[in-house]
This record gives C-alpha cells, sequence and structure tokens, in this order.
C-alpha cells in the first residue's frame, strides 16, 4: 500500500468518525427530498404551503354572480364573498384581518374597464392571476350576452388555445419543456445545496489542511511522505468520505421518496430525468473536487482560521454570482456572458448544469468544460502543495499572500 | 551514515545554512549545536528530504539520499505536534505505517516503549489529555517506533523536567548502544557535554568548530578555572589576570591571559570573597561555545524566535 493510500484511509477514518459528519449523513436526506419534492411543491397550481384559503371581499357584487364563481376561486384556494360598504370600512376589515384582500366592482359589471384590488400584499401572483383570470372572463361573458351572443356559446367563444412548449434541443431531439418555475427552483436548489456543501467540507478540508501547518504536525508527516502526497491524500480521503455521505443520502432519498412521494402527489425529481440527475451527479462532484483543492490551498496559505475565512471569500463568491443570475441563465443561455461563466472552472458546474438542464449546451461545451474543471483542479492542487510546502518555512509569521506565492514559484522543496 | 558535503541553503537573501560538511559513525551520538536561528533546523529539513539544498549534497550511506531513505530515519521535530481527535496508539501506529514498518513488530515496540515511559494507561487515550512532558515522551516514540537505523532528535530535552530528561537520555544513550545512530541538535551545552561523543558548532549556518568532544576540549586549553564563592567579586579587579568570563549565581568560569597565575587568580579573590572551590578545569562546552559564538564575558542569551 502507498504512503498516499495510507493518508487516504487515516484521513477517511478520521472524517467518518467525526460527530459532526454522523449528524449530517442523518439530515442530509430531508435536503435532498427537498431538491426532489420543492420545486414540484412550489410550482403546482395553488401552491399557497398549506396556508389558510385566502379570503377576498367583492365588493358590491350580485351574490348570485359571486355563488356561481366561488368553486373556481376555490380550485385555487381562495374565498370569495359578496360585501356591500364603504372603502373605508373594507380597508379597516383588511387591515384587521378579517378579509385578506377586496376588490370593488361597479353596478353593470359589462362596463367595467378598471377594476381596484386593494391588498396588504400586492404582489400575490396566485391571487392577483386568479381574479384577472375569473372575474376577466365573467366580465367578457357578460358583455357577450348583453351584445345578443346566446349564453350557451359564450363558454367556447372564449376559450383561449392550450398553449404547450415544445424545445428543440442541440441534440435536435423536441422534448417537452419543463416550466420556467420548476427549471428555476431546481437550479436554485441545486446551486444552494452545492453552495452549502462546498461551505462545509471546503471549510473542513482547508481547517484540517491549516492544522496539519499550524499543529506541527507537518513536519513529523513530511519526514515520511512527500507533501504532494499528503496533501492529495488528505484532499481525496475527505472527498470520498463526503462522497460514501452523499451515496447514503441518495439511497435513503430514493427509499424516502418512494415510500411518501405518491401520498405527497410528487414523483420523484420532479422535472429531473435520469440522465439530468447523471449530470447533476457529474457537475457536482467536479464543483467538489474544485473547490476542495481550493480550500486546501487557502488552508495552505492561511495563518489561522480568521485568516482562512478571508482568504475564502473570493471563492464564496464565485459560488453566489451563479445563485443571482439564475434566471438570466435559465432564459438567456446562449449569451456570451452565460456560455463564458458555463467555461469558466469555478462557475462551470452550477452554470452549465443550468444550460444542460435547460438543453442550451452544445456537447462540445460541455466536454470543454468538464475538461477545465479538472484541469484547474489539478494545478490547484498542484499549487497548493507549493504553497504547502512554503507556509512549512514560514508558519507562526505574518507574511503576505504574495510572499507565499513568490516562494510556491521558487524553487523551494 | 549520513554525510553532509558542503551544503548550501539560502532563503531569499538570508543564507540559513552555509557549506556545512561532516558525517556521523555508525551507533555514535552526534551533536549539532548553535544557538537558535543557527541554521540547525533547516540542516535538518535538508537531510530529511523536506528541503532541498542549493548546493552540496547529502549521502545516506554512501549513496544521494532518496525518498526511500526516510523509511530508516527517526525525526523528532523541535515543533511538537500531534493530532488531537486521534488515540495514541492509533496515531503511533500510523506514523509508523507511513515509514512502511511491519505492523506486528511495530505494535510489540510500542507497548515496550509506553511501559518504559510509563504511559500505558494513555495509550487509548487522545493526545489532548496529556502534560507537555507525556506528549514528547510521545512524540519521542514516534519517531524510534520504526526501529530506524538513524534518529535525528532537534531539541529532545527542551522543556522536560530533571526526572523526564534522565528517562529520556536514558533512553537516548540505550538505542546508541544498540548501534543506531543519533544525530541531535539543542542549544544547551550541558546535557550535549553529557551525551555527545563528538560534535558540531554552527552559527549563521557556518561550521565553527567539530571534532570529538575531548579534542575540541584540549584545543581549548587547560587555563580555565571555576570558583564557587559567596560574596561579590569586582569583575575589574580581575582584567589583568583573566580574558573573559562566564557568570552564574554561585560560581564563575574564568579564562586566564596567557601566563597568568592561577595562583595570584586565588590571592586576588580571597581578598574579596570567601572561595569555597577553586579548580583548573578544561573549558566546558558552554564556555567554548559562548566564545565560539562571540558573546565573550557573558552568559549565552538565546536570541528570541527560531
Amino acid at each position: 500500500m502507498s504512503k498516499m493510500t495510507k493518508v487516504i484511509r487515516m484521513e477517511f477514518r478520521l472524517t467518518v468518525a467525526n460527530k459532526l459528519f454522523i449528524f449530517l449523513t442523518i439530515l442530509g436526506p430531508f435536503l435532498i427530498a427537498a431538491v426532489a419534492i420543492l420545486p414540484g411543491l412550489l410550482s403546482s397550481s395553488g401552491g399557497a404551503m398549506g396556508g389558510p384559503a385566502t379570503r377576498i371581499a367583492l365588493v358590491g357584487a350580485d351574490p348570485h354572480f359571486v355563488q356561481a364563481l366561488s368553486p373556481v376561486f376555490q380550485q385555487s384556494k381562495i374565498e370569495v364573498r359578496a360585501v356591500q360598504g364603504s372603502a373605508g370600512e373594507l380597508d379597516s376589515q383588511v387591515q384587521s384581518g378579517a378579509y385578506d384582500g377586496y376588490l370593488v366592482l361597479p353596478p353593470n359589471l359589462a362596463d367595467a374597464t378598471r377594476l381596484q384590488y386593494v391588498s396588504k400584499n400586492a404582489t400575490d401572483y396566485r391571487v392577483i392571476g386568479a381574479l384577472q383570470a375569473v372575474i376577466g372572463k365573467a366580465i367578457v361573458a357578460q358583455r357577450l350576452v348583453s351584445a345578443g351572443v346566446p349564453a350557451s356559446q359564450v363558454g367556447s367563444l372564449t376559450q383561449s388555445p392550450v398553449f404547450e412548449t415544445r424545445q428543440l434541443t442541440q441534440s435536435g431531439e423536441k422534448k417537452k419543456n419543463s416550466d420556467f418555475v420548476t427549471t428555476l427552483m431546481t437550479g436554485l436548489t441545486f446551486a444552494i445545496l452545492l453552495y452549502m456543501t462546498v461551505l462545509l467540507y471546503g471549510q473542513v478540508i482547508g481547517r484540517s489542511v491549516l492544522t496539519e501547518k499550524t499543529s506541527k504536525t507537518v513536519e513529523i508527516m513530511l519526514s515520511s511522505v512527500r507533501p504532494m502526497d499528503l496533501l492529495f491524500g488528505k484532499i481525496l480521503g475527505k472527498s470520498l468520505a463526503s462522497l460514501l455521505q452523499y451515496g447514503i443520502w441518495v439511497a435513503i432519498s430514493a427509499a424516502v421518496l418512494k415510500l411518501i412521494g405518491p401520498t405527497l402527489g410528487v414523483s420523484i425529481g420532479a422535472g429531473l430525468s435520469i440522465g439530468m440527475l447523471a449530470y447533476l451527479v457529474l457537475f457536482f462532484v467536479l464543483a467538489f473536487f474544485l473547490y476542495c483543492s481550493v480550500y486546501a490551498a487557502l488552508g495552505a496559505a492561511a495563518e489561522d482560521e480568521q485568516h482562512l475565512g478571508q482568504l475564502a471569500w473570493p471563492a464564496v463568491i464565485f459560488l453566489i454570482i451563479p445563485v443571482m443570475l439564475i434566471s438570466a441563465i435559465i432564459s438567456t443561455p446562449q449569451a456570451p456572458v452565460i456560455v463564458a461563466l458555463s467555461l469558466f472552472p469555478l462557475t462551470a458546474p452550477i452554470v452549465m448544469f443550468l444550460r444542460v438542464f435547460v438543453g442550451a449546451a452544445k456537447a462540445w461545451e460541455i466536454l470543454v468544460s468538464i475538461g477545465l474543471s479538472i484541469g484547474a483542479t489539478g494545478a490547484v492542487i498542484w499549487l497548493s502543495a507549493r504553497i504547502f510546502r512554503a507556509g512549512i518555512l514560514m508558519t507562526g509569521k505574518r507574511f503576505r499572500l504574495s510572499q507565499v506565492l513568490g516562494l510556491a514559484r521558487s524553487r523551494s522543496r | 551514515m549520513i554525510e553532509l558535503r558542503s551544503v548550501s541553503r539560502s532563503f531569499g537573501r538570508v543564507t540559513a545554512v552555509d557549506g556545512i560538511s561532516f558525517a556521523t559513525r555508525d551507533g555514535e551520538i552526534f551533536g549539532l549545536l548553535g544557538p537558535n536561528g543557527a541554521g540547525k533546523s533547516t540542516t535538518i529539513k535538508m537531510i530529511m528530504n523536506i528541503l532541498r539544498p542549493d548546493s552540496g549534497e547529502i549521502l545516506f550511506n554512501g549513496s544521494r539520499i532518496r525518498e526511500s531513505d526516510k523509511d530508516r530515519i527517526g525525526y523528532l521535530p523541535e515543533e511538537r505536534g500531534l493530532y488531537r481527535k486521534v488515540k495514541i496508539n492509533e496515531m503511533l501506529l500510523y506514523l509508523a505505517s507511513l515509514k512502511n514498518a511491519h505492523r506486528p513488530a511495530a505494535e510489540k515496540r510500542l507497548d515496550e516503549w509506553l511501559a518504559r515511559f510509563d504511559l500505558m494507561d494513555w495509550k487509548y487515550r487522545t493526545p489532548d489529555t496529556l502534560s507537555k512532558g507525556m506528549a514528547q515522551k510521545v512524540q519521542f516514540i514516534a519517531a524510534v517506533l520504526h526501529d530506524p537505523e538513524f534518529v535525528f532528535l532537534d531539541e529532545p530535552f527542551s522543556g522536560l523536567d530533571p526526572v523526564s530528561t534522565d528517562v529520556l537520555r536514558e533512553a537516548v544513550l540505550e538505542l546508541a548502544g544498540r548501534g543506531t545512530t543519533i544525530l541531535f541538535s539543542t542549544h544547551n551545552m550541558e546535557v550535549a557535554e553529557r551525551i555527545c561523543s563528538r560534535l558540531l558548532v554552527i552559527d549563521h549556518g557556518r561550521e565553527l568548530i567539530s571534532g570529538s568532544l575531548a579534542d575540541i576540549k584540549s584545543r581549548f586549553g587547560h587555563n580555565t578555572v571555576i570558583v564557587e564563592f559567596d560574596g561579590t567579586i569586582d569583575f575589574g579587579t580581575l582584567s589583568r589576570l583573566v580574558r573573559s568570563t562566564a557568570r552564574f549565581p554561585r560560581w564563575v568560569e574564568l579564562e586566564l591571559v596567557e601566563g597568568a597565575s592561577h595562583q595570584e587568580l586565588l590571592r586576588v579573590l580571597l581578598d574579596q570573597v570567601s572561595v569555597r572551590r577553586f579548580e583548573v578545569v578544561s573549558p566546558s562546552l558552554h564556555r567554548i561555545f559562548v566564545d565560539l559564538v562571540g558573546a565573550e564575558g557573558k552568559q549565552y542569551r538565546e536570541p528570541v524566535g527560531a
């Protein structure tokens, strides 16, 4: 067994025996279940997240008219009631919480050109959308009736055709496109999961390299193994432990989803096919190793934990950028900036995954992106081994990053 | 056998080691002496293949030192460190395995060493419960557990109480008796004087003197006097007779100027203090060291930092 293998084994065992690790292994499946279930739940109609129905007062409405519409509203979890009263009275009722909002209807509905909806939450697109669709349609129907169209034909006349989007992907296949919200939520969940994992494990690896350096264990280690073997061993040992954790998570989540998924009315991975899942795992692993090696380099360069935190910020920002750009990535996946970000190793995993997810990535782009990520990981590990070696000579002294890089460049060994 | 041939290493503009040469003999205790910052640790790191020399070469049993030779060397670094969360037996066997030691043999030796240092109760505990002295013994075990031919001990006795120092010194002497070559660095001259057979004194990366302890002492002559006394000596009155002094609270080591008489010195001293001991000796290693390093007439002070 090579010395590096021994280091890997030791690091693996140390990580797996850690309490935080065990705790997260148990907690993890809930996170994964969230990736699979949340997009479905959030984008399903009437996603009021199990809250009480929204109560809306229709001011000056005919009770019969309201009664006819209320089953339609109930589908969106909205309760409508016909009331009479002044705007002032209703304002105070909304303030007191008796109603969530009110809509003022004119005596003659067919003449209405402008309706005003008042509520404390004027941006609830679900309620506003439902009101527009239902009341709007009812008003148009009334106009048609008063213009002499037979009431029986009104329904079919006002029915707009169903729009189905089919997207021509790079491979030429036409696939049924998942809707924007599901894509957004899947991307967001993936990005956040990656972000959290990298923060967690990256810190663990960074700290472990830093501790190795500052606890002076390093001298005794380096009297037996090469710096490169030690660093590779540490990164690989810790990474394998986390991948094991992921394996456990995925297995448990799959089992849980199979059991409780049907009860929630959500199928496994809404919007995630097996192929996509493979891409997700691939980009996750790439990002994981890259960021772990970045953290290893930072741990080698850092002087103490606080310093490590400061040094880590630029790296963390590269994880945040794709999260901020998510809707742009989904709507304009071919924009040059987005393509560039999908090739740049630090942002590639999230951006490229999303581009693949919406079917906008060319095969060569995916290959280049993967190649660059692997290359960057190797380069960063090599660099961190040099910084590590240089750092050993400088422990305990304040130094500038440029100094370390200078030493790393020189023939120090 | 380890041999250094005009080995040099610099960091930027600072030359840490400047043309050092020496060769150890099998089974001897070789002392590498020098003040802090003299280049001892850099020399060790080069032998351990952690640093590469800028010039010169390091030979192990006659050929250029290779990575695999590390398995036959034990190293107790000056900076002690153990993984805080790993049990002591696991840690030590892990380190031995990194030296490719045969596991059952290492386990047997581990028990022997732990018993010898009275650390059996700590075998399955983590090092955060250890006192400093115990941690140092554990690190010593780490250096010798794989039964190396060659052991490098960097300041092995610093920070140890007298009892632990004795225990460790006996262990070192026993290892040497069994044929292990021991190279150790220190700036503690009393310790060096008691256990080294040969030594090399370096400062600012350069060799000041080397050879066997007896040779070095004879080179420095017999014009040294140790005086133990009660009272206060006015050293100004001695300047005619004494070239340099090393002062300690209860005694003083005096080096006489060429041709000065011991008897005259004793008379001058008797006028001032009550002399309890007056002995003509070969100079102590401490004295030689202080002279060599150039802090003449003063007790050697430890510079801060390494």
